[in-house]
């Protein structure tokens, strides 16, 4: 089976998942799957971020996946980040939000392609608001990342950022529910 | 943690008594090796290789400080088996194998990535990700990094006294990696108490199999490090066959990724100038043929130029004859002119 492979906004991401498999005695949980994301940056061994991000994704993914289906069981998931745009080098190093939606489209796709039961649908968008053009490209607005599950519901909200105003981040939904529903 | 998912008895069995029949699971030859793919990518120090299902994604980096390390970390991606932060017995042979095999066997010149002697040099850092796990993880893993080192170029540096400035990609051309020659590995294992060979062993075959030897040598033939695990006994005549069949083995894998750089520097080559910036460094044989071929067009441009030149003062001289003058030269010719123009009848009939 070939794993599931996914780009977005230049960063390309190839996801694993090996699951329900065998849990280590301290993760077991009773009625419901343990759930596992391990996040491996292009280059370099995992720092913080990627536990950040992990962690993230885990709590999301808990919601997803029918966990209560395989209880007693380990669900592990690997991401990895195969490439990262040339503009990546010149973010901030705290800024995990721009690959945090191919991590998820990855994620949804990998789980699918792993036959693991899903309640619903995932996916994932990155809206930046910028103050104006060239404070845009100084960084200075805004990123949101949005996650949708099929009925529309926004299961995932992420903001970094200066300073924003709760319309800008209003707008900013609108415009991702717009590009993620159609 | 999962273990590996051991083969049953009559699994066993059963591949053990196909290969003294002489039969491999997968229909291949003993001393074949699976297909090899390899793919570059957008960025420079990317290689994709697939060798059967078992594929690598080494990155080579660049960062300042330090010199070259090579990381081989398994994820649970290549097999359950595999825990993170846990490294299994693979693990540690595939990175003590690389370690003796490329970095000791000084592949690449480490004193090439030194700026300023004790003060600066580039660190190169290469990640093999192993994304797929069947079998023959150490040759994969060997072609991966040999042909990102390759294929990966360090930005250009300009040393002026203590004062070091680093172009970008933007600004200069990046420059290849010095390597001194490109060893590659292959895998024996041993079978049926060492009756039985198989090059390029697959996953099952390699949970039965007795004893295996890794040969590692460039396609000159130089041996860099042999290793031998499994209690077998070897016969030392049966190692010198090895690197025999290796030497063929590690020509013709040399071949394809030499092969695929070049498709990949043709395919970087939009205006047709980088071939000639690359050429000399990328593929020394190519640039050979090229220098064959530039010298013969100078040659043959140069023959013309005499032909035309020869031709033309030929032209010359039947016009000078035909006007009269006499092959003596335009001096005469010029004097008779001025002296008939003044008159000077006598003299000109002496002339």
């Amino acid at each position: 089976m070939p794993a599931p492979t996914h780009s977005q906004n230049g960063y390309t991401v190839i996801g694993a998942v090996n699951g329900p498999i065998e849990v280590q005695r301290r993760d077991e949980i009773p009625d419901e799957a343990a759930i596992e994301v391990n996040v491996r940056p292009a280059t370099g061994i995992g720092s913080p971020k990627e536990r950040h991000i992990e962690h993230i994704l885990t709590a999301l993914l808990r919601n997803i996946i029918l966990t209560h289906d395989y209880p007693r069981t380990l669900i592990q998931l690997t991401l990895q980040i195969l490439s990262v745009p040339a503009t990546h080098s010149t973010l901030p190093s705290s800024s995990s939000l721009p690959i945090l939606p191919a991590l998820i489209n990855t994620a949804y796709a990998t789980l699918l392609a792993g036959s693991i039961r899903l309640s619903t649908t995932l996916t994932a968008v990155l809206v930046a608001v910028p103050k104006s053009e060239l404070e845009a490209v100084a960084q200075k607005g805004s990123s949101h990342v949005f996650a949708f599950d099929g009925r529309g519901e926004a299961v995932l909200v992420h903001s970094e950022g200066k300073k924003f105003e709760i319309e800008e981040w209003e707008q900013a939904c609108e415009a991702a529910r717009g590009c993620v529903l159609g | 943690m999962p273990r590996e998912a051991e083969l049953s008895l009559n699994e066993r069995e059963f591949i053990l008594q196909a290969l003294r029949e002489n039969v491999r699971l997968d229909g291949r030859a003993f001393d074949d090796i699976r297909e090899l793919q390899l793919s570059f990518g957008d960025e420079y120090g990317v290689a994709d290789v697939r060798l059967g299902k078992t594929s690598h994604n080494p990155f080579p980096d660049r960062k300042f400080d330090g010199i070259f390390t090579i990381s081989t970390e398994f994820s649970p991606m290549a097999s359950p088996a595999f825990e993170v932060g846990r490294p299994t017995e693979a693990e540690t042979l595939l990175s003590r194998l690389l370690e003796k095999a490329i970095r000791r066997s000084s592949a690449l010149d480490t004193e090439g990535l030194c700026i300023i002697a004790g003060l600066k040099c580039f660190a190169l850092r290469a990640d093999v990700h192993v994304l797929d796990h069947d079998g023959g993880l150490v040759d994969a893993a060997c072609i991966a990094l040999v042909a990102a080192l390759r294929h990966f170029r360090r930005p250009d540096v300009r040393v002026e006294g203590e004062n070091v400035t680093v172009y970008s990609v933007r600004e200069r051309e990046p420059v290849p990696l010095s390597l001194l020659h490109h060893p590659l590995c292959v895998t024996f294992s041993y079978f049926n108490g060492g009756e039985v060979v198989l090059v390029d062993a697959n996953l099952v075959e390699e949970q039965v199999r007795e004893a295996e030897v890794v040969v590692t040598m460039n396609r000159h033939g130089e041996v860099c490090q042999v290793a031998k695990y499994g209690g077998l006994p070897i016969d030392a005549l049966a190692l010198l066959n090895c690197t025999n069949v290796a030497l063929a083995k590690v020509q013709m894998l040399d071949k394809v990724i030499q092969q695929r750089l070049e498709e990949d520097a043709k395919r970087r080559d939009k205006g047709g100038l980088m071939a000639e910036l690359n050429g000399d460094t990328l593929h020394k044989d190519d640039d050979r043929l090229d220098r064959t071929t530039d010298w013969l067009a100078w040659v043959s441009e140069w023959i013309e130029k005499a032909i035309g030149l020869t031709v033309g003062v030929v032209a010359q001289r039947y016009a000078v004859r035909c006007m009269g003058v006499s092959e003596g030269g335009t001096g005469r010719g010029k004097a008779r002119a001025r002296a008939l123009e003044e008159g000077e009848g006598e003299t000109v009939r002496a002339m």
